[in-house]
């Protein structure tokens, strides 16, 4: 690696979410001063800057061989339009058409920006695919997760980077290492709490010798409350629900809002509620119990602004009446935030094994590069996204994201036509 | 750089809850250049303004620059509510612009959650072909059939308790902009009937022709290639312009829809045809011969099958008699295709 990727004496735009490059993007010029500038160094510089941006690990021979003069574009057709018309209108009068009168003239159709296409092929690579997708915080941090053999295309692991994709493949990366290069780093502490969590199994791991008596928990295969709710009793799990609560006030992060502490007490203490009664405890798995729970929940706001009769009716669907007094006692608010609680603690636990800070949430800079291309059909929830087709020119739009204008593409697209 | 970052660049540091949060937004000082004019009280005319941005087709001048489109039809009210600020009115074109240098390029809509749900159930739970629901929902067909493969993988998961990265999914939908699902009025997601350039086309050619002659669409794709079809027969929604001229002929809706009936009955009907005929040229092909301990299979060949470097995998021997290169210098490995 050079050792300035995000320089800030001589700009260059790189694949990135860094903050430097974002400084970068904000304050680069709109073209560079061409004048008394020969073509050949015009041309050179445009290479230059766009090159930098565009597959900057690509060898340039190996671009120069991928790189095709040929641009793919489109044309939207109206249906109603091809219906109805047969083309020949386009001939009436002197040979060109009929002249529309002066109020009636339609707007000028947009030009299609083919040369903003040059680097067209380098968006088929697998890499720059999944920094597309935003699975990856930068194309180089893309590569080394193909590298490490954290993607899979078709089902199948690829381990090269400069994969070609075809139109129909689809890619998944690791969702743990998504999470990790889209997610907030953690701080200090939370690497301490990371470092003890993995101190202690390790001696665990050294203290017990006997290989079956335990299933073997390295740091990396990290407990995850799926993992809990399946070995412990739901009274168990609900436990070490409300510890991961109190883990989280007790963190000294700054990005905890007064709104979420709030939620999280009003989580703590209806657990604690449910903890008390042991005839709660029936249901067999989290999933249900929270189910239970959420359901009552769905019950009580229904209840308490209509007539009482209606809330007699409804004693027989909760299980036991120590729930239903429970119920009684929260208000509509007090559920929602409850079950806001609950839902969230669920899909977004604490967990201070993972290597990203916990609960997740995005890292800092990143809003202003996200953007999906219309050539990926992205699903982020299974981390999984479809290469549709090649990128296209269309009237007013090109497909490939390139911060560099016109200008400076039909430079670069003249460099490598090769007669220089 | 840090006066930077900490001064007008700090709106960039965390995303713009319910919006997009993109460098053209915001001028120099880091305002949010909407929420000025707004200020300003140009709040009805930007209102007009932004009011038809969801579309995939926004007017675009000759030069690439945006044009703001004028209101076509009134749909929902497009302003986002913030908790204790007052409502911040719709991105334009302008605040897509990721890139501030390039004009042309805009992040563009994704689907929303409940238009992928809303996908994945006409297709997979009504069994509706996925050209149908591409032309209800404005969706490409590709688009359609990665979707459904893509909720299978959910589905999947769920169904074997992998860890779905929700949170995940979530932010990042709320960074960018998406097509909100509204079941009796679905809004078009992208154009359907994109036709792509045929290579034939892109030169210029000067074709007389005399002046009573109808020059028609048809013609003139054959003046640039003899097999170019019109455009018609080349968009991929091309069931659409039947059902428009049939409209246009002055057909009921019940007739119409007893034609396109029809119609795919004998699509169906060709399809076979051909099927059972590329069988039977295949059975053709192949002499069958029974002895007592096995069948032989004869097989005209074609020397001209191994191409010019002798090694193309449809020739033969491709499998036995063929040294591997695997080994050789400047052997490129990576594979072309997967799966």
């Amino acid at each position: 690696m050079r050792k300035r990727f995000h320089g800030l004496k001589r700009i260059k735009l790189r694949q990135s979410w860094n903050k430097y490059n974002l400084f970068n993007f904000s304050r680069v010029e709109p073209s560079p001063k061409n004048t008394e500038r020969t073509f050949f160094q015009q041309k050179w510089t445009a290479k230059a800057l766009t090159r930098a941006y565009h597959g900057e690990t690509v060898r340039e021979k190996q671009w120069t061989r991928t790189f095709r003069r040929t641009i793919r574009s489109v044309v939207p057709m109206d249906y109603k339009m091809l219906a109805e018309k047969d083309g020949s209108e386009q001939a009436e009068g002197r040979g060109s058409g009929l002249e529309p009168p002066p109020d009636q003239k339609t707007k000028p159709f947009p030009r299609t920006p083919y040369l903003n296409m040059t680097y067209a092929p380098m968006e088929r690579r697998l890499d720059t695919a999944i920094f597309r997708a935003l699975f990856a915080s930068s194309t180089r941090q893309a590569r080394q997760f193909v590298v490490h053999g954290y993607v899979r295309v078709n089902g199948q692991k690829m381990i090269y980077p400069g994969y070609q994709l075809n139109p129909g493949d689809m890619f998944q990366v690791e969702p743990d290492r998504v999470l990790y290069a889209t997610g907030a780093p953690k701080d200090k502490f939370e690497r301490r709490a990371g470092r003890k969590i993995r101190a202690k199994y390790s001696k665990k791991a050294s203290t017990s010798e006997a290989p079956d008596e335990t299933e073997p928990r390295t740091p990396k295969s990290d407990p995850s409350p799926e993992s809990i709710s399946t070995d412990k009793t739901p009274k168990g799990t609900l436990q070490s629900l409300l510890g991961q609560a109190k883990e989280l006030l007790a963190t000294p992060s700054t990005s905890l809002t007064a709104k979420r502490k709030q939620d999280l007490r009003a989580f703590q203490r209806t657990v604690k509620r449910t903890l008390g009664s042991p005839k709660a405890m029936t249901a067999t798995s989290l999933d249900s119990q929270l189910a239970e729970i959420v359901a009552r929940m769905n019950v009580a706001p229904q209840t308490r602004p209509a007539s009482p009769s209606s809330s007699t009716t409804e004693v027989p669907e909760l299980s036991t009446p120590e729930l239903q007094a429970e119920a009684a006692t929260l208000d509509s608010t007090q559920l929602r935030t409850l079950r806001d609680a609950l839902k969230d603690a669920r899909e977004n636990p604490v967990d201070p094994s993972k290597p990203y800070a916990t609960p997740w949430r995005p890292r800092e800079w990143m809003s202003a590069f996200a953007f999906v291309p219309r050539y990926l059909e992205v699903h982020p929830r299974v981390c999984a996204a479809v290469y549709l087709r090649h990128p296209v020119a269309r009237p007013g739009l090109a497909e490939v994201p390139t911060p560099y204008g016109t200008e400076t593409n039909t430079l670069a697209h003249n460099w490598y036509l090769r007669r220089r | 750089m840090f006066r930077w970052l900490n001064g007008p660049g700090a709106v960039f540091r965390h995303p713009l809850p319910g919006s997009t949060n993109y460098l053209n937004a915001y001028d120099r000082d880091g305002r949010l250049i909407r929420a000025i004019d707004r200020s300003l009280g140009k709040k009805e005319q930007k209102m007009e303004e932004d009011e038809d941005e969801i579309d995939e087709d926004e007017e675009v001048d000759e030069d690439g620059e945006i044009i703001p489109k004028i209101k076509q039809k009134s749909k929902k009210p497009r302003i986002k509510e913030t908790k204790d600020e007052p409502p911040l009115p719709k991105e334009n074109a302008e605040d897509l612009v990721p890139f501030p240098m390039n004009r042309q390029f805009r992040s563009q809509h994704v689907l929303s959650e409940e238009l992928k749900d809303a996908i994945y159930e006409m297709v997979m739970v009504d069994g509706k072909s996925v050209r149908n629901v591409s032309a209800t929902l404005g969706v490409e067909m590709n688009r359609v059939g990665a979707v459904v493969r893509l909720k299978a993988v959910e589905k999947e998961w769920e169904k074997k308790g992998n860890p779905i990265a929700f949170s995940y999914a979530k932010a990042i939908l709320g960074m960018l902009p998406s097509t909100p699902y509204v079941p009796n009025d679905p809004i078009t997601h992208e154009s359907i009937n994109d036709l792509p350039v045929h290579r034939a086309t892109q030169i210029q050619i000067f074709h007389p022709v005399s002046e009573s002659r109808h020059f028609t669409r048809r013609d003139a794709g054959k003046v640039f290639d003899r097999e170019l079809k019109p455009a018609e027969d080349r968009v991929p929604h091309t069931e659409l312009v039947q059902l428009q001229k049939w409209r246009h002929e002055g057909k009921l809706p019940k007739e119409r829809i007893q034609l396109q009936r029809e119609k795919d009955a004998k699509d169906a009907q060709s399809k076979k045809v051909l099927e059972r005929m590329r069988k039977e040229k295949a059975a053709r092909e192949i002499k069958k011969v029974e002895t007592e301990r096995s069948e032989f299979r004869f097989q005209d060949i074609r020397i001209e099958s191994v191409r010019l470097t002798g090694r193309n995998k449809e020739g033969v021997g491709a499998r036995y008699g063929i040294p591997p290169q695997d080994r050789k210098k400047g052997q490129v490995k990576i594979p072309t295709s997967v799966g």
